[in-house]
């Protein structure tokens, strides 16, 4: 039994796949997910809402959210995600990203800073630093990835994604249904940072303008973002640290989901 | 039928203990200047010799950042070809329009071969390779959109009196006023090559332009591809000319199949196991889901997979023999894909100068004449009216 359950709501762009459930807490809880595309049937969801109300929106491009023919670059994800806040009803909220979806929570953050109580962002991508490279996550061998965004090599997933090298060769013997979700997700992904690489070049010069107290969390074994990448954020937030995280790699909110739970809740209070 | 000279300027001299991708990220310490040189002015000599075989034409395509084909610039070679030939079609196939910014750039320069060769281009529009939307970093997931609109900023360029105005989404021109115009009118041949992505076949068969089969998958994607392309044609109105389908296919001829076998098998290795690794990246949003659902069907008959000549004489990956069997199996491919335009690879991956002459010498003498006479025809019939230059796909 799930507290989430699946609802749909109607944006500007389209029909958008909303997970939402739980109650309680001194703010609603908006998690913005990464290019996995992790929320419906999330542990790390289903246990923050056991004590809030949890509001989890599919990006156009992921699930059956539609509108991705509108999304050109990470100014226009913002400007979506600000309409789904109004939308459902929620004039302030807390908010919790990871990857892709803490780079979104940011731009969100710094162009409407009254909508966000307080926020917490998961190995987030979004700035370049210098000598300090976000990995190539494009055209990548599966089995590479898989050793970047996982701790434990034998995490589900993990083990997945390297038996997905083996059908490279022939992908026709790939059923086409398990295809089109990593498609589609992919392509809303590069939509948004193909170039420039996962960041925007104006955000730094943006990041004063958050008002909300942040933390910066950072899966020490991350393969993907550099923990540059954590400090340059947390010294461009005014009210903002940063929380290490061990054992856990880039998409630590599946793989250690308790402990990320327990960063979070302790940052937002309740 | 219409017979075409097709180089693509491979890179013969990759180190034996190199063996990663040919595209993207091999790196260029390996390119030779001299070598370089030597070879563009040997392969330019090789597409001009086509000429004086009795071709009916010449092609050369555009691939950045790789071995595989050392030609960023076809319209380059195209412009030499223009000034060194004065009877052959010169088919560029294509320019990668994504690539051009802004896309007038192509509406020109097509403009300017066109007029020094007095009207004898053929101009491909291509989306563009998957390892280009590496190599230029530009966005895949836009890669349709800006085809797109750039054939229709093209074709308005050569179709509209300027100076007038374009406002599109990718492109905002204020003055497009393109000199020089094209000598061919309302605008040159235009061919678009494909893999069998439905919306560029939709597309194609929409303008009445031709679509050109690229190579190294087994025959039966051939076959379906074409078929597809006439039922988008039908879908349009009308049965496609032969003349507006294309395949491109690596020939060798030598004087017994033992012979042909032995003299060429090595340099179309090398080209599979070289020059092919890499090609195949697909980014992010680059083909529609419909599509991609279509090319991964196709995905394991590429030829990358191969591992026996067997399987390559099988497939038909490459036309290899004597005069007489190379004759057969062409006729029956034409045959079977109807179509009007054989487009050969007569060098490919490491053969060398003095054998690709004698192949081409000898289909020019012993296999061409009969397909002539097998197929003729090599006027293209008028569209019912002038395609539209505005609408898209």
């Amino acid at each position: 039994m799930t507290t989430l359950v699946r609802t749909t709501l109607d944006s500007a762009l389209g029909a958008i796949e909303v997970h939402r459930g739980g109650h309680g807490g001194p703010a609603p809880l908006v998690y913005l997910h990464s290019a996995q595309g992790e929320g419906p049937g999330a542990t790390l969801l289903e246990e923050l809402a056991a004590t809030r109300l949890v509001v989890a929106p599919l990006f156009p491009g992921f699930g059956d959210s539609e509108g991705l023919q509108h999304i050109d670059d990470i100014e226009d994800a913002a400007f979506h995600i600000l309409d789904v806040l109004d939308r459902s009803g929620l004039p302030q909220c807390d908010l919790v990203g990871t990857s892709l979806g803490g780079w979104m929570a940011v731009e969100l953050a710094v162009r409407w800073p009254e909508r966000v109580r307080r926020m917490v962002l998961v190995n987030p991508v979004g700035l370049y630093v210098s000598g300090a490279p976000i990995s190539e996550i494009f055209g990548r061998r599966p089995s590479e990835l898989a050793a970047e965004l996982f701790a434990d090599p034998d995490y589900p997933l993990a083990q997945l994604m390297r038996a997905m090298d083996a059908m490279e060769a022939d992908p026709s013997q790939i059923p086409f249904e398990l295809v089109r979700p990593i498609l589609q997700s992919q392509a809303a992904t590069a939509k948004v940072g193909w170039n420039p690489y996962l960041h925007d070049p104006k955000l730094p010069g943006r990041l004063h303008r958050v008002t909300a107290p942040t933390r910066i969390v950072h899966a020490r074994q991350d393969g993907i973002v550099p923990r540059a990448h954590a400090e340059a954020y947390a010294a461009a937030i005014p009210d903002a640290e940063i929380a290490d995280l061990d054992g856990a790699a880039h998409l630590a909110v599946l793989e250690r989901p308790d402990e990320v739970v327990k960063l979070v809740l302790e940052h937002l209070g309740d | 039928m219409r017979f075409f000279s097709f180089h693509l300027m491979p890179y013969p001299d990759l180190p034996p203990d190199y063996d990663g991708p040919a595209w993207i990220t091999c790196p260029n310490e390996f390119f030779d200047p001299r070598l370089g040189g030597d070879l563009y002015n040997r392969y330019i000599d090789e597409l001009v010799y086509a000429e004086e075989l009795g071709f009916d034409g010449v092609c050369v395509n555009e691939h950045h950042q790789n071995a595989y084909g050392i030609m960023p610039s076809p319209n380059l070679i195209a412009s030499i070809l223009a000034r060194l030939t004065s009877r052959v079609r010169i088919a560029v196939v294509g320019n990668a329009l994504p690539l051009y910014d802004p896309p007038t750039r192509v509406a020109e320069e097509f403009a300017m071969i066109d007029c020094i060769s007095g009207g004898r281009l053929i101009a491909g529009m291509v989306v563009g390779g998957g390892p280009e939307y590496y190599s230029f970093s530009l966005n895949p997931a836009h890669a349709r959109e800006r085809f797109a609109e750039a054939h229709d900023l093209i074709l308005r360029v050569w179709t509209e009196p300027g100076p007038f105005e374009f406002t599109g989404k990718h492109y905002k021109l204020r003055y497009v006023n393109s000199w020089p115009r094209p000598v061919q009118q309302p605008h040159p041949e235009i061919w678009i090559p494909g893999v069998g992505s439905l919306e560029t076949l939709e597309f194609v068969a929409k303008h009445h332009y031709a679509y050109m089969g690229i190579p190294y998958f087994h025959i039966s994607v051939f076959e379906r591809m074409f078929t597809m392309m006439r039922e988008a044609c039908q879908k349009e109105g009308y049965d496609a000319d032969p003349l507006q389908l294309g395949w491109l296919v690596p020939i060798f001829v030598a004087d017994t199949d033992a012979e042909a076998r032995r003299r060429y098998e090595e340099h179309f290795w090398y080209f599979v196991r070289r020059l092919l690794p890499g090609i195949n990246i697909s980014p992010p949003g680059y083909t529609s889901v419909r599509s991609s659902e279509n090319i991964m069907k196709n995905a394991g008959t590429f030829a990358l997979n191969l591992d026996s000549w067997d399987e390559v004489v099988d497939g038909q990956y490459a036309i290899v023999g004597s005069p007489e069997t190379v004759t057969e199996l062409l006729a029956a491919n034409v045959e079977r894909l109807g179509v009007g335009n054989l487009l050969g690879l007569f060098q490919l991956g490491t053969l060398p100068a003095a054998e690709t002459k004698q192949s081409l010498e000898l289909f020019a003498a012993e296999v061409m004449p009969k397909l002539r006479a097998s197929f003729p025809g090599t006027e293209l019939a008028a569209p019912p009216a002038a395609a539209p230059a505005t609408a898209t796909s």
